[in-house]
């Protein structure tokens, strides 16, 4: 048997598996040796044989020559080269002592006998070789059908693993079952897991997790034991060890890589269920918020409906009015509460999937302007000019909340009738959107706070109507596309809230929201 | 009460919206039915003349926008006025292209129902209107015959494409104009995903014709769906946010 030093280790077994291991190998020799044994006898009795009969029945030198040339052939076919040859020399001897002329006698009178005798011996050598070759190649054939066949069978029952359960113990029973090895060990190194089948798997257990750690293959001393490195791609992904009987090692490669396909079947399985159920939940948040949109819009819709309808008839009294008012202002406020935390819900669930685009940065302040025109057609409304030249790659409807919110702020906190700003620029990779308005500084101590959920700073509680939730939308939104959002106020310039997105053609963090 | 305002069919499937909504009109003078589905609404509207339905855009069974879409086939005077919510421009564009004349969002305040319906109810008596005609908006004047516009007496001068889009907005003033209508009517049949192009023109015209082009108040953007030119008597048609 070739050794293909470059691609195998010899594993030297170690301490308790050296005795066993030694006395396997002596067991074995000692097998072959009783298996000649065996043979040569069974030619000599047939030589025996052949010999009585032939000479009680006088035949001639070649007629039985013939006789124990086809007992040299069949000892040959059956057992093999040596049997044959040892069987061969006793015939010859045989054939010399009872029919050769002196008979009964070692001596031979005639020069040509002596051709006869060699001429038998040496044919009867050639062909028990060839038939022995013949014998040993037809077997070596059969092994490798069977192999092979087994080998197939081996890769279409991996397909149908279970996927749901742990891959490792299926693999080495599948294995085991398939090849019949008498045992069969698995290292899977991603959940650091080992799995083994068979008797005496522990010192299978020990060379696979060797093999995948010294990143090669190893052989047992016994030559029955193997460990192979499972690759998923060229990166070691585990290592599979098996002990004999019958295994070619020949066989061993692609074993490794069918056990190998399966552990990446049943991680990417594992990968697309993972997807699967992340998908799931946010399918199940939209339909939740979706409906959740349509509870909470019907009866709004229904009491604001009543409350502007009482205002409009006319025919209420000052108190009257007052409270349809005040039920009418209310009902909006709720509105724009309930609109904002379905706002909030829908950027918490896009930081699953953003649906990007590239966007305009002007037609993205021009639409979200359009949407505020009513609550600032008394304020002078300033877009930069940069701003034309600009392009976002994000989610058009999340980006559009997020800029709502800022000019919905800057209306909200200064005084009316007073300056609004909208700029763009790109710097140091960043598209800046900024909104300035001239309203009252906000406190140091308020300017972090005010991006987080329900926070209101202490003066803006009395001063404007609001939900608190608008900052932390805008803050949402822009971490969703890898981005952030700061605040700088002064008594003297007023307040400007920045919105930074990376990079003009959002290229580099694509890979961002996944 | 006062002689009817005109003839309304509110079409909701909640009905405690029928109820609010019917009442409110009523008051306001208003002759109005109801109906709960758009399977309904459509047998109501063949069997007897309506000015104005009020088409909720989500409802179950056969949904606003292909309600919208039978009643404009067999009645094209018909005033509809789709009933939305917030975040769905996607559906009010959809209802638009299916012959709706506007949208209102939810909740919306009763006022401003009623305007979007008497603005409809006229243009619906008005539809017959000579296509020749002069139109006269504001300070803003256009010419049909002659392709000229004034704005405050004086002439401005549009491009031909400039000229084109602006008739056809105020041919249809006060009403939402989705973009691929826009640039279908202006441009022509093969174009529709060119936003760009719409952009850059309403922009231009903007600065001839807005005192402050940074915030119009002839040439109105409606976010996401497309642009409309105010109406006459400018009304409030901003969005509930």
């Amino acid at each position: 048997m070739d050794r293909n030093s470059d691609l195998t280790a010899v594993w030297v077994a170690q301490s308790g598996g050296t005795r066993a291991d030694s006395w396997t190998s002596y067991w074995k020799l000692v097998q072959s040796r009783i298996g000649i044994l065996r043979g040569c006898l069974a030619g000599v009795a047939a030589v025996a044989l052949v010999t009585f009969i032939a000479f009680r029945l006088h035949l001639n030198l070649s007629t039985s020559g013939s006789l124990y040339f086809l007992i040299v052939v069949v000892v040959s076919v059956i057992w093999g080269f040596w049997e044959a040859s040892v069987t061969s020399l006793i015939a010859v001897n045989c054939l010399n002592y009872f029919f050769v002329p002196p008979v009964l006698t070692f001596r031979i009178s005639d020069p040509q006998d002596w051709v006869a005798l060699a001429t038998f011996e040496i044919s009867a050598l050639i062909v028990s070789r060839l038939s022995t070759r013949a014998q040993n190649q037809a077997k070596a054939e059969a092994r490798h059908r069977a192999q092979v066949e087994k080998l197939y069978e081996l890769g279409r029952r991996i397909l149908f693993l279970d996927r749901r359960r742990t891959i490792g113990p299926q693999i080495v029973s599948l294995v085991q079952e398939v090849f019949g090895t008498e045992s069969v060990a698995l290292f899977d190194a991603t959940l650091a897991r080992l799995d083994a089948t068979g008797s005496r798997a522990e010192d299978l257990e020990e060379l696979a997790r060797r093999a995948y750690f010294q990143d090669s293959a190893l052989e047992g001393a016994d030559e029955r034991t193997w460990a192979h490195v499972l690759r998923l791609g060229s990166r070691p992904a585990g290592a599979l060890a098996l002990r004999g009987p019958d295994l070619d090692r020949l066989a061993i490669v692609p074993i490794a890589s069918l056990a190998a396909i399966a552990l990446e079947r049943a991680r990417s399985f594992e990968k697309e269920s993972r997807a699967e159920a992340a998908r799931q939940t946010e399918q199940l948040r939209t339909t939740v918020l979706d409906a959740l949109a349509h509870a909470f819009k019907t009866p709004l819709t229904a009491i604001r409906t009543a409350s502007s309808g009482l205002l409009e008839t006319g025919r209420l009294t000052a108190d009257d009015f007052e409270l349809a008012a005040l039920i009418d202002e209310q009902a909006e406020h709720l509105n724009r509460l309930a609109t904002k935390l379905l706002q909030m819900a829908r950027i918490d669930a896009a930081e699953v999937r953003l649906r990007r685009g590239r966007i305009s940065v002007l037609t993205l302040i021009e639409d979200v302007l359009a949407r505020y025109r009513e609550q600032i057609h008394d304020r002078q409304v300033s877009v930069s000019d940069a701003a034309a030249s600009l392009e976002v790659y994000g989610d058009r409807e999340i980006l559009a909340a997020a800029l709502e919110q800022f000019i919905d702020n800057a209306s909200k906190y200064s005084a009316t009738g007073s300056p609004i700003t909208v700029t763009a620029e790109e710097n140091l990779g960043e598209i800046v959107i900024a909104v300035h308005n001239e309203g009252p500084p906000i406190r140091p101590a308020d300017r972090e706070r005010i991006f987080e959920r329900f926070y209101r700073a202490e003066e803006s509680r009395h001063r404007a109507s609001g939900t608190g939730l608008g900052l932390s939308i805008a803050k949402k939104a822009a971490e969703a596309h890898g981005g952030r959002t700061w605040v700088v106020s002064e008594e003297r310039t007023g307040t400007t809230f920045f919105f930074a997105l990376p990079g003009g053609t959002g290229r580099r963090y694509e890979s961002v929201a996944g | 009460m006062s002689q009817s305002q005109g003839k309304v069919l509110i079409v909701d499937d909640e009905s405690s919206i029928r109820r609010a909504v019917h009442n409110t009109l009523q008051i306001m003078g208003f002759h109005v039915d109801e109906a709960s589905s758009g399977e309904a609404a459509l047998r109501l509207v063949l069997e007897a003349p309506y000015d104005v339905v009020l088409l909720d855009i989500n409802m179950p069974g056969m949904g606003g926008v292909r309600a919208c879409r039978e009643m404009r086939k067999s009645l094209p005077r018909l005033g509809i006025l789709m009933l939305t919510v917030r975040d769905s421009e996607e559906d009010k564009v959809a209802a638009l292209d299916a012959g709706a004349d506007d949208y209102i969002t939810k909740p919306f305040n009763v006022r401003e129902l009623a305007a979007r319906i008497r603005a409809a109810v006229r243009r619906s008596s008005a539809s017959q209107a000579d296509p020749d005609a002069v139109i006269r908006i504001g300070s803003v004047e256009l010419d049909p015959p002659r392709r000229l516009v004034r704005k405050g007496g004086g002439p401005i001068h549009l491009t031909p494409k400039e000229f084109d889009l602006l008739h056809f907005l105020m041919a249809r003033a006060g009403l939402p104009i989705t973009h691929v209508r826009l640039l279908h009517a202006v441009w022509g049949p093969e174009y529709g995903g060119e936003l760009e192009y719409l952009r850059t023109f309403v922009r231009q015209l903007r600065k001839k014709l807005e005192d402050d082009p940074a915030e119009p108040s002839y040439l109105l953007t409606d976010s996401h769906i497309g642009y409309r030119f105010a109406e006459a008597r400018p009304e409030p048609v901003a969005e509930n946010v």
